[in-house]
């Protein structure tokens, strides 16, 4: 399943991207990658520490959830005509991030690009929790979250059905087939993992836990040959659901008749935008994690450098995406158009606008430095500035579109309240926490996929000596 | 099911021994590894995976039933919205592949699970908790008149333990 490439060497100066398919030079045995990665399901205080965190920022979010259930959607920043504010603007943020993990995972797989096999599976996980945070906005933003289930097509004595033409009916099938596929890819991949702690527990309760969730594997060649097989088509499935899940994504912008929205740019866009933040949220989650999971020979430099090269793309992607918004507006001679644009970055909203810029187009462009790229520190400064830039970016979508629209009159203006930014808040706490759990519940990487890179003994080389 | 197990730590060792196994015929052989090795697929030389009939089928009813749910409530309920066709087949194509992949993933995962045969909730004869770590296990199923040659024929190769399991 992993790709096998030949091994290169660590340090400051590193390969070039043909050799970003790295190896684990420094990992010798499969019993070692048992020891090193059960070894990080060890609670520690510090994992207490953050996990209270989490779970105080996500209180503050419920708290505020309830509020608002309590006053009305009122209670939210929404001033006529901005009636769409911080809530889609963090839904599409965390839509945004859940792309890097199937990304990793499913198409990367497909590419066979080795670097994914020690980051995948905290990816991926990413992923899920993401869209989980993800998918509380729109239930949040209607206002009466207890009615959600009008956009599913269920039967009813009525026989009344969803609008099937709308693209926030398609955000429910593209998000909800998005969550149970990642889920489900996520769950699948454990199962060899889960034998292996099976195996391993010493502990009779989570013995019993991991034998469940393990559902019996064994390792066998039938086992294997199934799994290889379906894990291959789950990747494949995968793969068009993630370009298609933020291009459904970006409809619900560019359908509408709005300055700034109505442009078929919004796909490819999205879609970049979206491996770009999910890139950076991996790191932020990757460079503690190798850190203080002692991990450094795992996620070594040369895999800090292969997402590097990925980010950097992205970001000219995106950059490239934001001066065609611009050109067309010129071009098109569309006056509301022009207007809104120039708006965008010289009327109310130029602050949001240039930290878009800076943090999505200027910082990262630090990383045709090979030192920056293999500096942990500054990619983990850098992905902090990306997750802001790119929440900015959904800002500058949603905010100066609906508040300067085709006529003067329907020119308005938003303010976020208090319980916008505990709903802010209370996203992270909620992501975190459950991340946080998994990594202490769950290998933080697939040990089967390590496995296959590492070689293994060999009686003949054993026989002449060799180290194997 | 009774039979004879070895339990290798080279990978060599094991192909050598699948092979020679194979070549003898002395019972059906059951390999088991930590991690999928292509050596050993092919010392296995087993056939294809099935489970790509449960995703072909899975993704076919997948994309009728989504494109069906949408045609055919809206005729149900025909509200001209948009000023798009009652049934669009452009808008209803989102739906139709959303469900073919949700389907025929679903779909994928059970044919893997149908054709590993799990959950499973007893235990397997031959399996021993080292097959999961570092350990290479190569269990034959066989009588107690073939399990002689089996053994020997083990230990030939390198086995690190032989034992009769039943």
């Amino acid at each position: 399943m992993a790709t096998i490439a030949h091994p290169v060497r660590e340090g400051i100066r590193g390969p070039n991207i043909a050799s970003a398919d790295v190896q684990l030079p420094a990992v010798r045995d499969y019993e070692q990658v048992d020891r090193e990665i059960i070894a990080t399901l060890g609670f520690t205080k510090k994992w207490f520490m953050g996990l209270s965190l989490a779970i105080l920022a996500m209180l503050c979010g419920a708290c505020a959830w309830m509020y608002q259930i309590y006053w009305g959607l009122g209670q939210a920043g929404y001033e006529p005509p901005v009636m769409w504010g911080n809530y889609i603007i963090t839904f599409v943020f965390w839509v945004g991030i859940g792309h890097a993990g199937t990304l990793i995972s499913a198409i990367l797989y497909l590419f066979r690009a080795g670097f994914r096999t020690s980051i995948y599976r905290a990816a991926e996980a990413m992923t899920v929790f993401a869209v989980m945070t993800a998918g509380m906005f729109p239930i949040i933003h209607i206002g009466r979250p207890w009615k959600f289930f009008w956009l599913l097509p269920y039967p009813n004595w009525r026989l009344l059905f969803p609008n099937f033409k709308s693209p926030l009916v398609w955000d429910v099938f593209a998000i909800s087939t998005y969550l149970t596929i990642s889920t489900t890819f996520l769950f699948i991949g454990l199962i060899p993992d889960f034998a292996v702690l099976r195996d391993k527990e010493t502990n009779p309760t989570r013995k019993r836990v991991y034998s469940i969730l393990s559902l019996g594997w064994r390792n066998s060649d039938r086992e294997w040959r199934h799994f290889a097989k379906a894990y291959l088509f789950l990747a494949a499935f995968s793969t068009p659901l993630v370009l298609s899940v933020h291009s459904v994504v970006s409809f619900d912008f560019a359908m509408a008749l709005t300055p700034g929205w109505h442009a078929s740019i919004f796909p490819p866009y999205f879609v970049a935008g979206a491996i770009f933040s999910g890139f950076a949220m991996v790191w932020t989650i990757a460079i503690p994690m190798r850190k203080w999971f002692k991990l450094e020979h795992y996620i070594t430099l040369n895999h800090l450098d292969a997402t590097a090269k990925v980010v950097l793309f992205t970001s000219m992607v995106v950059g490239c995406a934001y001066m065609i918004e611009f050109f067309i507006a010129w071009y098109s001679g569309v006056r509301p158009e022009q207007e809104f644009f120039w708006n965008r970055v010289f009327g109310q909203w130029w602050w949001a606008a240039w930290i878009m810029l800076l943090c999505n187009m200027a910082l990262p462009m630090s990383l045709w430095s090979q030192k920056l790229r293999r500096n942990p520190a500054w990619l983990f400064i850098l992905s902090i500035f990306i997750n802001i830039g790119m929440w900015f970016e959904r800002f500058v979508i949603v905010v100066p579109s609906l508040s300067h629209e085709f006529e003067p009159w329907q020119w308005g203006s938003y303010t976020p309240s208090w319980i916008d930014m505990a709903f802010l808040v209370g996203s992270f706490g909620w992501f975190f926490m459950w991340f946080l759990l998994f990594v202490k519940q769950m290998p933080v990487m697939a040990i089967m996929e390590l496995k296959e890179i590492v070689t293994p003994r060999f009686k003949k080389a054993h026989d002449h000596g060799g180290h194997h | 099911m009774q039979g004879v197990l070895g339990v290798f730590h080279h990978l060599d060792a094991t192909v050598d021994a699948i092979k020679d196994l194979k070549t003898k015929r002395l019972g059906d052989v059951t390999v088991y590894s930590p991690t999928i090795r292509h050596e050993l697929d092919d010392a296995i030389d087993g056939p294809n995976s099935v489970v790509r009939r449960f995703t072909l089928i899975g993704g076919l009813l997948g994309v009728s039933f989504g494109y069906w749910v949408a045609i055919w409530s809206s005729e149900y309920w025909p509200l001209v919205t948009g000023g798009k066709a009652i049934a669009s087949w452009i808008p209803y194509t989102i739906i139709g592949f959303e469900v073919m992949v949700l389907v025929g993933a679903l779909s994928t995962v059970a044919g893997m699970f149908i054709n590993s045969r799990i959950p499973r909730l007893t235990s397997t004869t031959g399996y021993d908790d080292r097959f999961s770590s570092g350990h290479f296990g190569v269990f034959i199923a066989c009588d107690t008149a073939k399990a002689t040659q089996a053994e020997q024929l083990l230990r030939q190769h390198g086995a690190e333990e032989v034992r009769r399991e039943a």
